[in-house]
């Protein structure tokens, strides 16, 4: 579980978040949804403790992650904005090297790499280097990289962004296995079918700031649109409903 | 101090690296296996030059030779080859390098010589022309002046008085150069050159763990990892010290092989460089890889593209130059605390190694511990940079 208490961050003149919260819970799928530039970049990078906020505190599980951010790090698996693989390793040692040092043993990482290539159908290319290949590839190694830890957080930054239909729906589908498995799930996204597809919460962000929170059933309420694509429309220009629902 | 992830970022770094075909040309082939043979080509290539100027038979234009025939002579039975200059003034023949030397005769030298009074003639040469054209120069001056005072000395006897009137002091000349130190004047930029691949042998993974994992956007991955970015860094640290190391064993390796082959007898030198001598410069210069890799390092951390890193690294590699071209154009007496210097303290040493002195051993371990200590001092700074937050993004 994950819970952001009012965090803050400038560069320069720029206020990129302001006082964000949410929560984060396990056994459920949040989204944080926002236009491009809208601050869920810099806040994802807050929340997996690679930037520290100016103001208020992340808590996962339980640990303040500006006071402890190596022990909140091992409580989480995060698919950053930046995925680069290394391109000379095959896709498993990009796993393994990962598993190493987040402090694994050999036995359990091989046990968790054959699971992951075995649930996101990467049997064909595990042994490969990583130099050439798709983009779909490319992503499905670097959540399983990830996650190899089988942490207990799951974050992901725009994590079907370029990517085809199967590849995106094979994301999915394993998003939500996780979420079954009764782990939190937080993604940002500015796709709108997305979050309304795997989505249970929903906090939509502009500016820098919150503008709703809810599931899509009382965005839609509050906003009183047929889609989400139109309330989101709604919240980010007149922004008369700010402080959402739930 | 040993971390888990300081073992696992350098145990990854190296085999990565190792599977990259470019860093091993790049870092081994070029550097350690191709440099020394580079050098002695070089070096047999510059004696041959040298040496067969010498011994070669000097070509001399000489301009109004009908004026002196005993000169003419002279230089004839010293075998010299007077040979015609063509429709150029000496002063263009020169300028345009179809000679090296000219000389001329004066109009009035005849009769200046028949008359007893001093005879002129002109040289004409470069004095900034390189290599082998000051041998020719040195060549013609000293065949006139020996028939100058060959004159001179039958004109004093011709008189009743003894020529050795003339000779107030004479010089014995004493060279106490050995011959090592001969062979030394050759090797002034071998210690450069060992420097210089000793920078580039840990080039290539300072820029590709830093600015590269940068550019490629797995930097920010590998550090959601829980792991102290320090350990991270000094892991990759450690790698990038190892193959400037390892760069720099094989060089020597490579170079003690190729010793025996270097054309000492040529160069009236000897190049006696046994194992205890390689070994010495082995330890000297291995503290030398810290600061090398950890400088580069930084320099590649602060560069947002693999490209951009690669153009301030290179400039840097230019750093090592300047004390050794000091050196090679300076005499500098050794000073203990000289050896406090890195780079500069390396050089020195191996200088004298190549003359044939025996480094002191307080030297030497002035040497280890000051650029070890340097080393570590920017190692220090340059596993923590990336604890600033607007290092960790490229845009």
């Amino acid at each position: 579980m994950i819970q952001v208490d009012r965090i803050s961050k400038s560069f320069g003149e720029v206020q990129a978040v302001k006082e964000v919260s949410l929560v984060a819970e396990d056994g459920k799928i949040t989204a944080l949804l926002g236009a491009n530039g809208a601050g869920k970049t810099t806040s994802m990078r807050m929340i997996y403790a690679l930037i520290k906020p100016e103001t208020g505190v992340v808590m996962v599980d339980g640990i303040n992650s500006t006071e402890n951010p190596v022990a909140a790090r091992a409580r989480m698996g995060v698919l950053p904005d930046a995925r680069g693989l290394y391109k000379r390793l095959t896709a498993r040692e990009n796993m393994e090297y990962f598993g190493r040092l987040q402090g694994m043993s050999e036995a359990d990482i091989k046990r968790r790499a054959d699971e992951l290539i075995q649930r996101l159908g990467m049997e064909k290319f595990a042994d490969r280097q990583t130099d050439g290949f798709s983009q779909g590839q490319r992503v499905k190694v670097a959540i399983a990289r990830a996650i190899i830890h089988d942490p207990q957080n799951i974050l992901l930054d725009e994590p079907t962004n370029g990517l085809d239909v199967m590849s995106t729906r094979a994301i999915r589908a394993f998003l939500r296995e996780e979420k079954a498995r009764g782990k939190c799930v937080l993604f940002s996204s500015h796709v709108m079918q997305e979050v309304s597809a795997v989505c249970d919460e929903i906090t939509v962000v502009d500016a820098g700031a919150i503008c709703a929170t809810g599931t899509e059933q009382e965005l839609l309420a509050l906003t009183q649109e047929q889609n989400l694509e139109d309330a989101f429309v709604n919240l980010v220009t007149q922004k008369s409903t700010v402080g959402g629902v739930s | 101090m040993m971390s888990q992830a300081f073992k696992v970022v350098f145990k990854k770094e190296v085999t990565e690296n190792l599977r990259d075909k470019r860093t091993v040309m790049s870092s081994l082939v070029m550097s350690a296996v191709l440099g020394p043979l580079m050098m002695l080509g070089l070096i047999i290539m510059t004696t041959n030059m040298t040496k067969g100027k010498a011994e070669e038979q000097l070509e001399l234009p000489v301009i109004n030779v009908s004026g002196a025939q005993n000169l003419e002579q002279f230089l004839l039975s010293q075998g010299v080859k007077i040979v015609p200059l063509g429709d150029k003034t000496p002063e263009q023949a020169i300028k345009d390098k179809d000679h090296d030397v000219i000389l001329e005769i004066d109009e009035n030298y005849a009769a200046d010589f028949n008359a007893g009074r001093v005879a002129t003639v002109k040289l004409y040469f470069d004095g900034s022309a390189k290599g082998t054209a000051n041998i020719s120069v040195r060549k013609a001056r000293s065949l006139v002046n020996a028939y100058s005072s060959s004159i001179g000395a039958l004109r004093l006897q011709l008189r009743g008085i003894s020529p050795n009137i003339m000779k107030a002091v004479s010089i014995q000349s004493h060279d106490q150069a050995s011959l090592e130190s001969k062979g030394g004047q050759m090797m002034t930029f071998l210690p450069y050159f060992l420097i210089l691949i000793l920078f580039s042998g840990s080039m290539y993974l300072a820029i590709d763990t830093t600015a590269g994992e940068k550019e490629r956007k797995s930097l920010e991955p590998l550090f959601l990892n829980p792991a102290k970015r320090s350990d991270i860094l000094a892991g990759k640290l450690a790698a990038t010290i190892t193959f400037g190391l390892l760069t720099l064993v094989l060089t020597m390796i490579v170079f003690k092989i190729t010793l025996p082959f270097y054309p000492q007898k040529k160069l009236g030198l000897s190049l006696d460089l046994g194992m205890y001598k390689i070994l010495i410069m082995l330890v000297v210069l291995m503290p030398l890889a810290v600061v090398a890799s950890a400088i580069q390092t930084i320099i590649a951390s602060f560069s947002k593209s693999f490209k951009e890193a690669q153009t301030y690294v290179g400039l840097l590699i230019l750093l090592p130059m300047i004390p050794s071209l000091l050196l090679m154009f300076m005499s500098v007496k050794e000073k203990l605390w000289m050896m406090l210097v890195p780079i500069l303290s390396q050089n020195l040493i191996i200088n004298q190694i190549i003359r044939g002195e025996e480094p002191g051993m307080s030297a030497i371990l002035v040497t280890i511990f000051g650029t070890l200590f340097f080393g570590v001092v920017l190692a220090w700074f340059a596993v923590r940079l990336y604890n600033k937050e607007t290092m960790l993004f490229s845009d």
